[in-house]
């Protein structure tokens, strides 16, 4: 590890390289460059996140963690780590003060893999306008995860409005296996899906995803009842020829209960944000369908159509509050 | 990206704030190798990649369930495709064998069987989960009662399954027994689709009989039973990550399939090499040899991937029509005393322990003139092939196990250098490393720092481990999938049986009258086998 302070960007390039020549070329050959905005505090967890889909997918990350706009002189220290505590990837963090936290895309831009993919994951909270992150804009894919805003339904109407194809949140990512089941249990089903019920908390967004992806595929208005519980807790589902089929999540265990059948139960493991995030790396295209269960669940049309590039928008926090 | 328009051709209806849902509609199209119930589900869209392949509601009975393949592969890749979520909420797995034991001692052993061998970690709720889909059935295969009892216990699995009569058969047992095992599954009405109301399919383990005749014979027997399109033989190279990435690397790429042909290849090696002797499998081995063991079946087919040209589309009908015809095209060299060549390993020493003979092995004759090692050259009479030898060769008690596809690039016509410059400098390879490191290796010529012009080989790697650090799914559970999918892409036909049959009876016919080579074990195979290539100003390659 090489750790240094006060540093230039040229100097964080010349110390990747060499820790690439000593470290012994853990990755030779890199998929894709991830840049995760943060905060100090969240370090920690994205550390456990990333170690765990860098075991599934070889990538140089950069973690950059904006400080304050207020310091007096901008300043950069950095953290290079091959291998280590990431796991096998080639990591560094990437501390801004000063108003260089607003261009540090000047450090990031040379640090990106040659040619390789580039995905910006914003850890908590995303800015309203992605193109108002100069990161956002050079990145390939883009992840958000509205579930860590203040007002994750809002965020989620947000990222409708503001959504370019390329996006994805991980709110969509954790109903995967649900909607792996909802997949199973309608191949056995002979006829159309009459009424479909998501039951569970109306605030949450995968609870949301989930109905708008229903509506879509099935052409039917999908509500999200109420229920006990912090996330989805059942889906209901009547067939035109009379059958019912009730998928329950019950502790880990996804039951499925079908009148004159016995129950069929599937495993249904909390994954942890490293799980998802290493199912969101497996794909550098945008996600068609997360576009139709968004557009579903907010109303906003033709997601898929809307242009892929951003442009960046210039923003000065500090302006904007010496104008408020 | 091409099929992105989807989403926008539908226009939903004007929704009021307060109901804030777009209906849409998708234009449907299945992704090869849907099962055909599944393309209708709305829920099922070809550009929604994240949802696995899950197969409709089934249940899979195995024959021979506490054999050693069922043991080591069939249960633990089982446990692996439930464990990664893989397998139908309704399935069943109905073991069937001579043994004669209670359903529990069964469980007991499927469950030491299932940990000891799983590639995914192990978790308990998982495996009780899945143990409560399996049963045991004892039973000889020429008891009728067992048989009823067999369709009977079926019956009832499917019914308190929710199974809608889809049931694939694995064979795992000897060949010798399949006339008894089918007969009693037509008698009992087991392979009927039209009675049962859902899918049959059986799947059939090599070796697919030991000569034309009798492949001929085994083909008619089982396809007769079952469907042709309903039968499934696994030859577990091809369900390798890298075989399949051979089409990948082939097909997908425009940098090598122009160069892939007589006018820049030099000649084609092809190695599977094991180090381990033949184990238990003596009387198994000793009738069959490792002609008949692995060239009939790995090494062609590994040779027709190589070789064959583009298929028209990837569907499993599509690219069994281009191997076929790369089968059927192959040819034996007129001189076969000098360019087929067998081996018997001797005694020697291998990675530090001391082995014993092939004639030494238990169960082994004294006078067995069986072959643990085969070399042929075999051309291919295409357009595209004419002139290139191809080398293939496999053996027991080698160095290392490893098994690999090179194409060996001719050499430049005209090197600008001296000739000093690049005596270092050789063919230029690329290397398909099918086991172990799978990868891609690309052999070329660089300069050698320094002030002088000197030009040596370096090689440029692509280890899956590395670029995609997933591990790759264990052959057999990705074939298993497959078979429950109804996905025939990585299974040869009938026909490709039969057309490898007709390359390897004639060296068979021609080595009953010669002795093998000795060789001694931990070696690269007889002294022979290095001077057929000798010959023909080659040398092989040390995998």
């Amino acid at each position: 590890m090489t750790t240094l302070w006060d540093t230039t960007g040229a100097e964080v390039v010349k110390a990747l390289a060499a820790e690439r020549r000593t470290g012994g070329g853990v990755t030779s050959g890199l998929a894709l460059t991830l840049v995760v905005v943060a905060e100090e505090k969240d370090v920690r967890d994205v550390e456990a996140a990333v170690s765990i889909a860098a075991a599934r997918h070889p990538m140089r990350v950069l973690v950059v963690i904006r400080g304050p706009i207020d310091a007096p002189k901008p300043r950069l220290d950095a953290e290079v780590v091959i291998g280590g505590r990431f796991g096998p990837v080639e990591s560094v963090v990437l501390r801004t003060y000063g108003r260089l936290s607003l261009h540090v895309e000047s450090v990031t831009l040379p640090l990106l893999a040659p040619d390789a993919p580039v995905v910006a994951w914003w850890y908590s909270q995303t800015p309203d306008l992605i193109a108002h992150d100069p990161l956002g804009v050079f990145a390939d894919r883009r992840i958000t995860n509205v579930i860590r805003d203040p007002d994750p339904i809002a965020a989620l109407r947000q990222r409708a409005a503001d959504y370019a194809p390329g996006d994805t949140d991980l709110t969509w990512t954790v109903i995967t296996a649900w909607r792996a089941a909802m997949a199973s249990a309608l191949d056995t089903m002979h006829s159309p899906a009459s009424r479909v019920t998501v039951k569970g908390n109306p605030l949450d967004p995968s609870a949301l995803l989930l109905a708008g992806w229903l509506s879509a595929c099935l052409n039917l208005y999908v509500p999200v009842e109420p229920a006990p519980g912090k996330y989805i807790s059942s889906v209901e589902v009547e067939f035109s020829d009379g059958h019912r089929i009730t998928l329950n999540n019950e502790s880990h265990r996804l039951v499925m209960r079908r009148p004159g059948q016995p129950d069929s139960i599937a495993p249904f493991p909390n994954r942890t944000n490293g799980d998802i995030l290493a199912e969101e790396l497996r794909r550098l295209d945008a996600d068609q369908t997360y576009a139709t269960a968004l557009g579903a669940v907010t109303g906003e049309k033709d997601l898929s159509s809307r242009t892929p590039t951003r442009k960046h928008i210039w923003i000065d926090p500090a302006l904007a509050a010496s104008e408020a | 990206m091409s099929d992105i328009v989807t989403d926008s051709e539908v226009d939903g209806p004007e929704t009021p704030e307060e109901v804030p849902w777009t209906p849409a509609a998708e234009v449907l199209t299945a992704p090869a190798g849907t099962p055909a119930a599944t393309a209708r589900n709305p829920l099922r869209q070809p550009h929604d990649r994240r949802l696995p392949r899950i197969p409709e509601p089934c249940a899979l009975v195995v024959f021979g369930v506490t054999g050693d393949l069922a043991r080591k592969k069939l249960l633990p890749a089982v446990y692996d495709l439930a464990n990664r979520g893989l397998l139908p909420p309704d399935f069943a797995l109905l073991g069937f064998a001579r043994r004669d034991w209670g359903d529990g001692d069964f469980a007991d052993l499927a469950r030491a069987a299932a940990k000891e061998h799983a590639r995914t970690a192990w978790d308990e709720e998982v495996w009780s989960r899945l143990s409560a889909q399996i049963q045991f059935l004892p039973g000889a295969f020429d008891d009728d009662a067992a048989f009823d009892k067999l369709a009977e216990t079926l019956t009832k699995l499917c019914d308190t399954h929710g199974i809608n009569g889809n049931v694939a058969f694995y064979l795992s047992i000897p060949p010798a027994l399949f006339p008894t095992v089918l007969e009693q599954m037509q008698r009992t009405g087991l392979a009927d689709e039209g009675k049962s109301g859902g899918w049959r399919r059986v799947v059939v383990e090599k070796p697919f009989g030991h000569d034309i005749e009798s492949a001929l014979a085994l083909n008619k027997l089982v396809d007769d039973v079952f469907g042709a399109d309903d039968v499934f033989r696994i030859d577990h190279y091809l369900g390798k990550e890298t075989v399949q990435n051979l089409m990948a690397l082939r097909f997908a790429n425009q940098l090598f399939e122009p160069v892939w042909n007589a006018n820049f290849v030099d000649s084609v090696q092809i190695t599977m090499a094991e180090d381990v002797g033949i184990g238990g499998r003596a009387t198994f081995y000793d009738a069959t040899g490792a002609a008949r063991d692995v060239l009939q079946n790995h090494l062609l087919q590994l040779l027709a991937l190589t070789a064959m040209e583009e298929p028209v589309e990837f569907t499993p009908d599509a690219i069994q029509v281009e191997k076929l015809k790369v089968l059927r095209a192959i040819t034996l060299p007129h001189d076969l005393k000098h360019y087929a060549v067998r081996g018997q390993y001797d005694q020697g020493w291998q990675a530090g322990e001391r082995v014993l003979a092939y004639r030494s092995e238990q169960g082994v004759p004294a006078d067995s003139n069986t072959e643990t090692y085969a070399a042929v050259r075999l051309g291919i009479d295409t357009r595209r092939w004419a002139g290139v030898p191809f080398y293939m060769r496999t053996g027991k008690r080698l160095p290392r196990r490893v098994t690999e596809i090179a194409v060996i690039f001719k050499k430049a016509p005209h090197l600008p250098f001296s000739h000093t410059d690049t005596e270092e400098l050789g063919h230029n390879q690329l290397v398909i490393r099918v086991q172990p490191d799978e990868g891609v290796t690309l052999k070329f010529g660089s300069k050698v720092p320094g002030s002088m012009m000197e030009v040596r080989d370096v090689s440029m790697d692509f280890l899956y481990g590395e670029a995609f650090t997933e591990s790759s799914p264990e052959a057999y559970e990705r074939l298993i999938l497959d078979v429950l999918l109804g996905d025939s892409t990585l299974f040869p036909r009938n026909a490709e049986v039969e057309a490898s049959w007709r390359v390897i009876d004639p060296l068979e016919e021609f080595w009953k009258n010669y002795p093998p080579h000795a060789y001694r074990a931990g070696e690269w195979g007889p002294r022979a086998a290095d001077e057929m290539l000798q010959r023909d100003g080659r040398n092989w390659r040390r995998p």
